[in-house]
């Protein structure tokens, strides 16, 4: 169900988590072990290593179902593509499922954490990330297919989501983890790793992560929080955000301009304002207008000055609109990247506000 | 064939008859005088049983023996001449007469249940038709039962078969011709079309079939089937029968032609189509919407029965990548234990169920029910528990058999009976490709097949536009215009009449 890749020493080392189909099935009981085993192989290689499980598995590994694969950080700062080859070279792999990276752990460890309400840790990661990115847009589910065609293609570097284990790496593993109501030791998605050609270079915060998404125009389901003029806070909830990417060429220089397009309704207030009024809507998004364009900015002077790795895909939209002028500048595409100018203009729309209309706290205070 | 004719002497006729039946226990011989000063001997045959014994003595002894001896003085003048022709038109009070001049023709009268006069002196006699047959009479069918439509159904006298089909077509212009099979059971074959409707060439065809039979016996409508049927070897029947009037009614509407054969309810109908079999004629007393709903369900549910424990199989075998890993999981959790290939675990399953079926069949109905108790028990719980097969494959086969149960007829469901243990066995050795290699082959097959020169798959192979109205759906009735194109070469059906509609304003148009 996962597989988990870690390099030691120039050797691969593979975690491959099996399910036990007695412990998972709703028929029986089982036998109170552990509902999946974690097999664990050495080799030169990516399918040496896949090889080598048979000395430890009495079963033939069955591919076809794996859910997510598990890059460990330092695995992924030396570069991943000896593992994407092998997982997309295999036949019984396909490529629908997601690539994470352990953040400051090893990939092994992250597959080795027993795991509530899925009792399958592989099913546990994968519905989170389906959950997180539908729900809150700062992470990344990143299946093979789109990570592969991110990496090759020009103008475009990849991203991953990243994997942290909050608590005790160590008491994961022991079946005790999930008998207290708090579990010892959990799994977090924490970040975006950006990636230069097949190597990882850096991290995104959540909210850096948020605005690539918002850039990408991947966003589906996301809070804005704002701050109100006189304190407090308002929180929108955005159900629609589109955003689309302009690029022109001033003075044989490109420059990027990005249109986000927000709708959204009024999730939460914590101040006093009065939401009847069409100037106080007005003003929330403006706010807010002016706190998204704030966060992309930034997100991309950190990405222009820090990476150096194109992972908006300025370059991709340039080849697209200009590929004359791409041409020109693709072979030293990464110090322009660093140079480009961007603008980006939000336009935030709010159009509900929920059930009730001015604050609760208002009311209280009457 | 030469045939013998009678003798002059009555004497010499009843020795050659005795000598000819083995004395045979159930014949009568009654040898009585008739006429004033019972100058004729007259020699009557019957055979006990299959003569009707109160009407012999109402309308022929009564009458030969009484009413002649008072009423003798107008023949008296011509004795010789025309007793016969006398008998026949003031005599005998009975509906059918004929004469016989042979013994062939005699023996087979005699033997089918009539009544045989001999004079001495003559050589020919009159054939009284006199039968009297033991019959279930009209009840209900029971292999095709229908929720809304007529509940008659055919018993095993020809003669009321057709009396039913008449009842329902009261034109001219359905005909009817008999033929005798069979050299020593002599069984009458009827058959009915509409002239003018069905295809002549499609009943000259039939014709030249049915001459060519040439064997002792015919017990039921499926030996017939068997000369006349066109795929020998294919799982597929290319003859139709059924047990319902309405059926058979409504196929000669179409243009089809009914086969009638005495000592079996069960009818049959040429040419007929591969969709045929999907159609039940409660698609038509229905709406058009259940109709045709019912009727997409039949044809997925042939699918069903036919492929679904190959697809099984070849999923399990060779596809775990199709299956979502909840499921997968769950699969595999019960295939734990479970010691045999998912082929051999569905051969298993899938011959145990023939095994019931066929035994429910055969065994008296009484023990029925403990039957059924040990079958669910076998199939269902006992085998899963005891980890010879998996819980999935129980559906599986449960799914199947139920699904094999919903075609109308039972012929198609035998095909797909027979065909499902070949995909099966193409499925664990090719997966899901050899199954689509197998589809293929099918469908090549099927659009080989034709039943009296018509196409089998029509009207989708060769595709006929107006075919479409009555195949996988059923448009209403009144929008079926046309007859079948490819049975029938009249199709002018009816004229077009626009249902009552409502207009804007409400009032009806």
């Amino acid at each position: 169900m996962a597989l988990g890749v870690d390099k030691i020493d120039d050797e691969y080392l593979v975690s491959a988590q099996v399910v036990v189909p007695g412990e998972v099935s709703s028929m029986k009981g089982g036998a109170g072990q552990s509902p999946v085993t974690l097999f664990q192989a050495k080799g030169a290689t990516m399918n040496d290593a896949i090889r080598n499980l048979a000395l430890v598995s009495p079963r033939t590994g069955y591919f076809g179902h794996l859910q997510i694969v598990v890059i460990g950080e330092s695995m992924a700062q030396e570069g991943i593509a000896s593992i994407l080859d092998y997982l997309s070279r295999y036949y019984e792999i396909r490529s629908d499922f997601y690539l994470l990276v352990a953040k400051e752990t090893a990939a092994e460890k992250v597959l080795n954490i027993q795991t509530v309400l899925e009792r399958i840790p592989a099913n546990n990661i994968f519905n989170i990330l389906h959950t997180s990115e539908h729900r809150l847009s700062n992470t990344r589910a990143v299946t093979l297919a789109n990570l592969i065609v991110d990496l090759e293609r020009e103008g475009k570097e990849g991203v991953l989501t990243g994997i942290y284990i909050i608590g005790d790496e160590e008491s994961g593993s022991s079946k005790q983890n999930v008998e207290s109501i708090t579990p010892t030791a959990q799994l977090k998605l924490d970040g975006i790793a950006v990636f230069k050609e097949d190597k990882l270079v850096g991290w995104l915060t959540d909210e850096e992560g948020k605005a690539y998404n918002i850039i990408t125009d991947k966003v589906k389901n996301t809070l804005g929080t704002l701050s109100c003029p006189e304190g407090g806070k308002v929180n929108v909830h955005v159900d629609s955000l589109t955003s689309k990417l302009k690029n022109t060429i001033v003075d044989g220089k490109p420059e990027i301009e990005i249109d986000i397009q927000i709708s959204g309704n009024i999730g939460e207030i914590d101040c006093e304002i009065d939401v009847t009024k069409e100037e106080t809507i007005k003003m929330l998004e403006k706010t807010y207008e002016e706190q998204v364009e704030k966060n992309v900015n930034e997100t991309i002077q950190v990405v222009q000055n820090d990476f150096q790795s194109d992972i908006f895909g300025f370059g991709a939209a340039i080849h697209q609109s200009n590929p004359k002028e791409w041409k020109k500048i693709k072979n030293q595409w990464d110090t322009e990247f660093s140079e480009i100018k961007v603008t980006v203009k939000a336009k935030v729309n709010i159009r509900h506000f929920g059930t009730v209309n001015n604050p609760i706290q208002e009311n209280i205070k009457d | 064939m030469k045939k013998t004719p009678l003798n002059l002497e009555l004497q010499e006729n009843i020795q050659h008859i005795k000598k000819k039946l083995g004395e045979s226990t159930d014949i009568v011989i009654r040898e009585i005088r008739i006429g004033k000063e019972g100058t004729f001997k007259v020699g009557i045959f019957y055979i006990d049983g299959l003569s009707n014994t109160p009407s012999l003595q109402n309308f022929v002894m009564e009458t030969l023996m009484i009413d002649i001896s008072i009423s003798q003085t107008e023949n008296e003048e011509s004795p010789n001449s025309n007793l016969m022709k006398a008998l026949k038109d003031y005599a005998l009070t009975v509906g059918e007469i004929k004469d016989v001049a042979n013994f062939e023709d005699l023996f087979t009268a005699l033997l089918s249940g009539d009544v045989i006069l001999l004079v001495d002196g003559y050589s020919d006699g009159l054939i009284i038709g006199n039968k009297h047959v033991i019959e279930r009479g009209v009840t209900e069918p029971s292999a095709q039962s229908v929720i809304r439509g007529p509940r008659d159904g055919f018993s095993e006298n020809v003669r009321v078969n057709t009396a039913l089909i008449r009842r329902r077509i009261k034109d001219p212009s359905l005909w009817m011709e008999s033929k005798e099979i069979g050299r020593l059971t002599k069984t009458t074959v009827a058959i009915m079309y509409i002239h003018g409707v069905a295809d002549d060439k499609i009943v000259k065809e039939l014709h030249s079939r049915l001459d060519r039979i040439d064997i002792d016996g015919i017990l039921e409508s499926g030996n017939i089937e068997e000369f006349i049927q066109d795929s020998q070897y294919s799982p597929f029947p290319t003859v139709y029968n059924t047990e319902r009037p309405d059926v058979v009614a409504a196929a000669l509407l179409e243009g089809r032609i009914a086969i009638l054969v005495d000592g079996t309810p069960f009818v049959l109908i040429v040419p007929v189509l591969f969709v045929q079999f999907f159609q039940s004629s409660e698609d038509y007393y229905q709406r058009a919407i259940m109709g045709s709903l019912i009727r997409l369900l039949r044809f997925f549910a042939f699918g069903i029965s036919m492929l679904a424990p190959a697809l099984f199989v070849a999923v399990i075998t060779f596809h775990h990548e199709i299956i979502p890993p909840a499921l997968l999981i769950s699969i595999a959790a019960q295939r734990e234990g479970v010691p045999f290939p998912a082929f051999v675990e569905a051969v298993i399953m899938e011959i145990t169920f023939e095994i019931l079926r066929e035994a429910g069949l055969r065994m008296p109905r009484v023990i029925g029910s403990a039957m059924s108790i040990v079958g669910a028990f076998v199939i269902g719980t006992a085998a899963v528990e005891a980890g010879i097969i998996s819980a999935a494959m129980v559906i599986v086969v449960s799914i199947t058999a139920i699904s094999s149960f919903v075609s109308p007829t039972y012929d198609i469901a035998i095909a797909s009976r027979i065909l499902r243990f070949l995909f099966m066995g193409i499925a664990a050795s090719f997966g899901l490709f050899g199954i689509m290699v197998a589809l293929i082959a099918l469908i090549l097959h099927l659009t080989s097949l034709s039943s009296f020169g018509v196409p089998y798959m029509a009207p989708i192979a060769p595709y006929s536009a107006s075919g479409q109205k009555d195949t996988f759906i059923r448009m209403p009735i009144w929008k079926l215009l046309s007859r079948p194109k490819y049975i029938s070469k009249n199709s002018d059906r009816q004229k077009y009449s626009a249902p009552t509609r409502k207009d804007k304003k409400g009032a009806d148009v």
